[in-house]
């Protein structure tokens, strides 16, 4: 008791003396005293070196998060999280690292090599010291070079606040506002850290977004924030996340994206999640709540989402778009596989508002062995929003008898012009299909793996093409030890 | 509590005494149970998941609530869309059934058809009743039914002609219906439901029907609710099909000013077959809510349900649907259609259809579509020489058409063409 004293103490006195020192001063303690309390948040922005606006909107957020309540009405249980007892902030660590491949678990190769991930990632993602091999500072100047050139701001977050903060302060909380909804409201009160991104007017951002992050991410933490701003004409693709399983040991992930896509602009975010499942005993495993928003703001822009959700035991997962500007798109593609334990709850909402906005959603869910699988989704059409175009499918593939699918689609028009189409189809994958391929020598497995993928295709082709290949590959990973 | 809820409560307590074979200390004990769990949960409000696009407790809270008095002299009936059709005839007024304006003779033997009272005293009719109930709101019908029919038929017998029901609200006022129905191992029947009302009559009708089919039973209803728009109409229909069984329910929404329609059906035997379909034609300010939930809780058994709506000024129309498949209900085919058409700006539609799946080997599918009437198709017809009124028409029928193609008896399909010819005239549909 006494060291958390302490602790609070002197974050008491940094906050009143962080203007005294600047904004680099460093905290000896790495981790905020377990449990969550103002102290935490104020800790959390010290330690980030925010400034006192920041501190307060966090703070605010947090003194609502005490009102609320948790959301149950997802088709996913989960014992009571007690959020009393977690560390809402620690230093990234530092793994102690490995001399070379040989000593990394070869079990993480394996599905590595089955990715096909090119042996230098492979080791920077195991944790293995590559400096030697491969010189990633540079490569990550070349990338900053090349943006800068264009203009494009692409940071960590807490840098943002710092360098950008009128860009920071007009678009942050305008997406999903720091009281949304019980999760968001956390991240808002407590997020460590995450990307900021930028594109000016007209600029079409030189390179996939992913390519830069997926070899300088460091780990963000369980509260993630993102923040992407296309101003008028400009065009980005970002991807999130990673094929390779990402052993991680925070249970809870709440995080929150949003995205903001000014006239004409063009939005193109891909998801590949393949967080820790749970074992196969449903032991374990992350639960990702994570609130994820487009705004189509200005008339003619487009916001797509992409996602190919295969990891966490518990997911609870909307990406929406707000159909704002007249003329604007909104796109959802989804793969949600479920294995063993897992739980998904995910889905979309298309809000249509503007004159002429159109909205497409494809998703596809595949169940497997204990798991539950929802799709949940909305499409709304408000009273002023004149030809508003909607197409809707989503389809269920089970297999095993002990797994289970769901559909809940919610369709809502206010206005005759509208034309909303949905459809969905559940069934367990075709014997005769399987039957064939086996029957050409396939093993069964593999077998599921094609016909799983075919299923998928829709979606899978939407994906960045280097991602493509290895989603692929990660969804027939997904379901190994499903048949047979 | 809300005053509305307060008021059944009040009614209750004043009432319960003289309600139907209260002298039952079974059923005595069961509406005491169904009274406390109404009083405890109150009306149902938006915030409840099953009701989130009909506000029951918010719309009642202006309704008048009071019982509806016994009318019991001279009755002006209106004529129904199938007076054509040859049937025994049961009349209801108020919610009271009039054995003097209705006819059942010549009914085959094996075919008991009684009022309520008498119904609440046979054996087969406490199963139905005790058997928990799906939707919360039935626990109201299930404390204050005051009447109603009860149908029996035993086993083989076929009910030859079809039985006409009119549900008559004469009056203002609340009354609580209550029908049981049990047909036994290879039974049939065929009913035919009307709802009217009269014209200034704000009536709160709340119908409640158990049905229970035995092996190899087949009933078919086909329920028109054209009521007048002051009036409230609440239905939850709740049936339990076994082995082989075959289920038939069609409703045509035309009336009320909120109506909210719920069918429950579970399948307790294999090879069983479920058919939930409907039209709904709505104008002015009606609010018509659909709601369809089918229990696949065994294997091989097959449902669809088809809905088209047609929505006009600035009327609003709910579906609600889900396709519930319980875990071994394999080789289940779950079928769910929903169309809606807008023709007004005014005009709103909330869809909701569902799938919850927990066996792999099934066909279940869904789908469900909102717009207004084609552009092209009325281009088409206009270039033709057809008057934009007629080609609409023709097009709403069209649309209204695929509903009643689902209706197996021809002569009932013909009365249902009639009732959205009827709606046209009434200026439903117009440009």
């Amino acid at each position: 008791m006494t060291a958390v004293r302490e602790t609070v103490d002197t974050v008491d006195q940094l906050a009143g003396e962080k203007y005294k020192y600047g904004f680099t001063t460093d905290i000896e303690s790495e981790r905020a005293p377990i449990g969550l309390s103002e102290d935490t948040i104020r800790f959390i922005s010290a330690k980030k070196n925010e400034p006192q606006w920041m501190l307060d909107w966090r703070l605010q957020a947090y003194r609502r998060w005490l009102q609320m309540e948790e959301p149950k009405w997802a088709k996913v249980s989960y014992p009571p999280i007690d959020f009393q007892n977690a560390y809402y902030y620690s230093a990234p660590k530092q793994n102690a690292k490995l001399a070379s491949l040989d000593e990394v678990d070869p079990k993480l190769l394996e599905t590595y090599k089955k990715l096909g991930i090119p042996l230098v990632e492979q080791q920077l993602l195991a944790g293995v010291a590559v400096d030697a091999v491969f010189d990633s500072v540079s490569v990550v100047t070349t990338f900053k070079t090349k943006l800068a050139e264009v203009g494009v701001i692409f940071c960590p977050f807490s840098e943002a606040v710092r360098e950008h903060p009128e860009l920071v302060k007009k678009y942050l909380g305008s997406v999903v506002p720091e009281s949304d909804n019980y999760y968001a409201t956390l991240n808002s009160a407590v997020f460590s850290d995450g990307s900021f991104v930028y594109i000016p007017p007209g600029v079409r951002c030189p390179m996939e977004l992913s390519t830069y992050f997926r070899i300088n991410e460091k780990q963000t933490g369980q509260f993630e924030r993102t923040l992407i701003v296309a101003d008028k004409g400009s065009y980005v693709s970002y991807l999130e996340g990673c094929t390779a399983p990402q052993r991680d040991e925070n249970q809870l992930h709440a995080a929150v994206v949003e995205l903001v896509a000014l006239d004409d602009a063009e939005i193109k975010y891909s998801t590949v999640q393949n967080w820790f499942p749970g074992d196969e005993d449903g032991k374990g495993g992350i639960y990702n709540f994570v609130t994820k928003r487009g705004d189509c703001r200005g008339p003619r822009s487009k916001i797509s989402w992409t996602q190919v959700e295969t990891g966490s035991a518990v997911t609870w997962k909307y990406p929406s778009c707000i159909l704002r500007g007249d003329g604007s798109r909104g796109e959802f593609y989804s793969i949600a596989i479920s294995n063993h334990f897992q739980q998904v709850d995910s889905g979309t909402k298309m809000i249509h508002l503007g004159r002429d906005t159109s909205s497409r959603i494809v998703s596809k869910g595949i169940a497997a062995g204990r798991s539950s699988n929802t799709y949940r989704g909305l499409v709304s059409v408000h009273k002023k929003a004149e030809n508003v175009r909607n197409f809707t499918q989503c389809d269920s593939l089970l297999i095993g008898p002990r797994c289970s699918a769901h559909t809940v689609p919610y369709i809502e028009a206010k206005n005759p012009t509208a034309i909303l189409e949905h459809e969905a189809t559940t069934s367990k994958i075709s014997e005769e299909q399987l039957f064939y391929c086996m029957q050409r020598g396939l093993p069964a497995e593999e077998a599921v793996a094609l016909i799983v993928n075919g299923f998928c295709r829709d979606v899978l082709q939407q994906l960045p093409m280097e991602f493509a290949v290895e989603a692929q590959k990660l969804v027939s990973i997904s379901l190994e030890g499903s048949v047979g | 509590m809300t005053d509305a809820a307060t008021k059944f409560i009040e009614t209750y307590e004043r009432e319960r005494n003289s309600l139907p074979a209260a002298d039952l200390p079974w059923l005595d004990a069961r509406r005491d149970e169904a009274m406390k769990s109404f009083a405890e949960a109150g009306l149902p409000h938006r915030r409840l998941e099953d009701w989130r696009y009909t506000d029951l407790r918010q719309l009642l809270s202006k309704a008048s609530l009071a019982p509806a008095p016994a009318h019991e002299g001279v009755v002006l009936l209106p004529t129904t869309a199938f007076d054509a059709i040859d049937g025994h005839r049961l009349v209801f007024v108020n919610g009271r059934f009039r054995a003097d304006l209705s006819n059942l003779g010549g009914l085959p033997s094996g075919v008991t058809l009684v009022p309520l009272a008498e119904a609440l005293r046979a054996p087969w009719a406490r199963p139905l009743l005790e058997a928990p109930q799906a939707s919360g709101i039935v626990a109201l019908n299930t404390a204050m039914m005051g009447d109603g029919l009860g149908l029996h038929v035993a086993a083989g017998v076929r009910l030859g002609k079809p039985l006409h029901i009119l549900h008559f609200a004469a009056d203002a006022g609340a009354f609580h219906v209550r029908n049981l129905i049990r047909l036994e191992e290879g039974a049939e029947a065929t009913i035919f439901e009307t709802h009217a009302g009269a014209a200034a009559a704000s009536s709160f009708a709340d119908h409640a029907a158990d049905v229970s089919l035995a092996e190899g039973a087949r009933l078919a209803i086909v329920k028109v609710q054209d009521e007048a728009p002051s009036a409230i109409h609440l239905a939850t229909l709740t049936a339990r099909l076994d082995a082989r069984s075959h289920f038939a329910h069609f409703t045509m929404t035309l009336g009320a000013g909120l109506s909210r329609n719920q069918s429950f059906v579970t399948f307790a035997g294999e090879g069983a077959e479920a058919h939930v379909n409907g039209a709904v034609a709505l104008r002015g300010k009606q609010h018509g809510d659909h709601f369809v939930v089918i229990d696949h809780a065994v294997p091989h058994c097959a449902s669809a349900t088809l809905f088209k709506t047609v929505l006009d000024d600035s009327s609003t129309g709910v579906f609600q649907g889900r396709v519930l498949v319980r875990p071994d209900a394999q080789k289940t085919d779950g079928r769910q259609m929903t169309n809606a058409l807008l023709l007004s700006r005014d005009a709103a539609m909330n869809a909701k259809p569902e799938l919850e799946i927990y066996a792999d080997d099934v066909q279940c599918a869904h789908g469900s579509t909102i717009g207004e009437l084609s552009r092209e198709a009325l281009f088409y017809l206009r270039s033709r020489g057809i008057d934009e009124e007629t080609a609409r028409q023709l097009l709403i029928s069209a649309f209204l058409d695929a509903a009643f193609e689902t209706v197996a008896n021809e002569e009932a399909r013909e009365a249902l063409r009639g009732l959205a010819a009827n709606w046209f005239r009434l200026g439903g549909g117009a440009a």
